[in-house]
């Protein structure tokens, strides 16, 4: 089939406003679900699951909530592990003193707490930005850190090193937390709390507060005298990012490896979300899904490629190759495409759209 | 026809109109003094700007015109004087105070909004004007959905009438600079401003490109009734399009009144020929 928008005229300004006006990306989303949905629980088995889908998810909730702050409002973050942290420590505080809350709401929750700490955290991005920003959200990182470990009031005076998530049911019976949860149930119930989520923020990337954050981080002296208020605009790009990320903590924890520990949320957390957005596309909401995807699966098609080649190679030197391949990646995506994975895509569809007559 | 004979065309023919009453004083500055450290960048200025006309501001390189503009929309807050906007006296002006009590403006140095499109800049112009919760933008339904569509509509009469249709979804960063300069007046237009100050809307650009936007800043003001204060260093430009003109220099008002009567002025012939005070 063409990739053709031929043919198909927008009639009204809603039309165009739609998230996918081409009616071939419309069918392309409508695949994609399906195959989401219905393939990849069918066909994939449960290692894959557990190991690439499950993770892919996770992370991209916190690169949509990255890209939401550094990608949208330009405001550069080093505190996402922190704020991870956060929504995972939140929600184990809330499952275990209200057992009976339900497990989505504890996740929301955890998101709002986080998004208050956010807001704190972000109060000096009123008076510095750039690299130094980013080391006042450093030390919000290392703070956050320190503090979950310090206080054994988080993990409820838990002897052991290891703190479980406890066993929630996202509908009777369907177990997405703890041991019996099986990784089919895990897997869709990401899936579609993920999308929805992800819905939400194009939702809001597209009206006024999205375009808002934009003006701040494209020129904050005209944002203001437009009447934009900055403190406004980006404390509340604060707010929803680390809401997002809260709860991108909070499933890790809970859904993704079962257990809670500070040790996961550490600066090189921060780094490797960041570099998701990078890859992916800052300013770009598919972007945090394409960097969430391909920071999952490098590692993983790179062992599986080396060891093919060499299957003596030694694990260090795997993982040596692994940092050289992203170092040079983000640079090459810092220096030559910062729109990232998701600007390639859309040249390649703009390429694909005039094909084969280019002019 | 040449470009001066062309644009005085345009100025005779719509001089008498009735649209173009000039009403009461808008705005006024008195005895505005701003400092930067040791720089005074403007001592003591005082003039009005009246509802309905064109105001020009002029003067030599680093005479205060930008700075004059920065303190009316509160950029700049200057150490003394006042400012009175409709009948309310301030001290001090504020942007969001200015943006929401009808004050626009366009900037020396292009400060668009580059890496979004020409529609997303102009749309962010009207942000004012919209008043959806958030809870209505995260679903983009009621009155989110409703704003984006009747905004868009207002927005796309102002890209209409500045020609620049053909770039609503480029963005604004890989305009041309004229371009550029059309896009930031049509964010500025989107706020339905009363009064928009232009701060050399016509640098850098060629002839054609000039000749184009004294027609829409003439429009503007003919169409909309739009009270502009601009700033511009060509003369023949200045001469036709505005009906009155003052003059800074060295921060100071040299001179105040029609075009004629400040090309008359020897102080300002001498400030323009850069006779030593
Ligand atoms: N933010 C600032 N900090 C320090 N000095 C400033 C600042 N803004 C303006 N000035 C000084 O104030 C004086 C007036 O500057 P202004 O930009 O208002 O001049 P101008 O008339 O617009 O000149 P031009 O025609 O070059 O645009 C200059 O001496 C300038 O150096
Ligand atoms: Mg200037």
């Amino acid at each position: 089939m063409l990739y053709r928008e031929a043919g198909q005229f927008k009639t009204s300004y809603a039309a165009d406003q739609a998230i996918f006006p081409i009616r071939q990306d419309q069918i392309a989303i409508g695949l994609m679900a399906a195959v989401a949905v219905l393939g990849v629980p069918a066909l994939a088995n449960e290692y894959f699951l557990e190991t690439i889908f499950v993770p892919f998810l996770v992370f991209a909730m916190a690169a949509l909530g990255l890209n939401i702050l550094t990608g949208y409002c330009g405001q550069l973050s080093l505190g996402t592990g922190g704020f991870m942290a956060c929504g995972a420590f939140f929600s184990y505080k809330l499952a275990t003193a209200f057992p009976e809350l339900h497990i989505v709401i504890v996740f929301l929750l955890a998101g709002l707490g986080t998004a208050g700490v956010g807001v704190l955290f972000g109060l000096p991005s009123l008076r510095i930005k750039g690299f130094y920003l980013a080391v006042a959200t450093l030390a919000a990182q290392f703070f956050l850190v320190w503090m979950f470990n310090k206080f054994g009031w988080w993990t409820n005076y838990s002897s052991s090193g290891v703190i479980s998530a406890p066993p929630r049911e996202v509908l009777p019976g369907l177990f997405i937390t703890g041991t019996e949860a099986g990784p089919v149930t895990k897997y869709l119930f990401l899936l579609v709390f993920v999308a929805l989520l992800a819905l939400v923020a194009k939702n809001l990337v597209r009206s006024r507060i999205g375009r808002t954050w934009m003006a701040i981080r494209d020129m904050d002296i005209a944002a203001e005298i437009i009447g934009i208020r900055p403190l406004w605009a980006k404390l509340s790009a604060f707010a929803v990012s680390s809401f997002y990320i809260g709860i991108a903590g909070a499933l890790w924890a809970f859904v993704y490896t079962g257990s809670v520990e500070a040790l996961a949320f550490e600066i090189n957390r921060s780094f490797q979300v960041l570099f998701m957005i990078i890859i992916g596309g800052l300013g770009s909401i598919l972007g945090s899904f394409l960097g969430a995807a391909f920071i999952v699966l490098l590692p993983i098609l790179l062992n599986n490629g080396m060891l093919a080649i060499d299957p003596t190679i030694s694990t260090a030197l795997v993982s040596h190759i692994e940092f050289m391949i992203f170092g040079a990646l983000i640079v090459f995506f810092l220096i030559v495409e910062p729109h990232g994975l998701a600007r390639l895509w859309q040249i390649a569809k703009e390429k694909l759209r005039l094909w084969p007559f280019p002019y | 026809m040449d470009a001066e004979t062309r644009t005085e065309a345009a100025v005779d023919a719509r001089r008498p109109g009735p649209a173009r009453a000039i009403g009461e004083v808008l705005l006024e500055v008195k005895d505005v003094t701003l400092r930067f450290g040791g720089v005074r960048a403007l001592s003591g200025v005082s003039f009005d700007i009246r509802r309905g006309e064109i105001r020009a501001i002029i003067g030599p390189n680093g005479a205060g015109k930008s700075s004059m503009l920065n303190v009316i929309n509160g950029f700049y807050q200057p150490q003394e004087g006042q400012i009175t906007f409709k009948g309310e006296v301030l001290q001090k002006m504020r942007p969001h105070f200015a943006a929401k009590n009808g004050i626009a403006r366009t900037f020396q140095n292009i400060a668009l909004f580059k890496g979004m499109s020409t529609l997303d800049n102009v749309m962010t112009g009207r942000m004012l004007k919209m008043h959806s919760t958030w809870f209505e933008q995260m679903l983009y339904m009621g009155r989110a959905k409703r704003e984006e569509i009747e905004h868009r509509r207002f927005c796309e009469e102002i890209i209409d009438f500045l020609e620049i249709q053909a770039h609503r979804h480029t963005p604004v960063g890989k305009l041309p600079y004229g371009l550029q300069k059309r896009v930031e007046l049509a964010r500025a237009l989107a706020a339905e401003p009363e009064i928009l100050l232009l701060d050399e809307p016509m640098a850098g650009m060629n002839v054609e490109e000039k000749e184009d936007m004294c027609r829409f800043i003439l429009d503007v003001n003919d169409e909309f009734g739009t009270t502009i204060a601009l700033i511009e260093h060509d003369m023949g430009v200045v001469m036709d399009i505005s009906d009155r003109v003052v003059v800074l220099d060295y921060g100071r008002k040299l001179a105040d009144g029609t075009p004629d009567a400040v090309r008359a002025n020897q102080d300002v012939i001498d400030a323009y020929l850069g006779v030593s005070h």
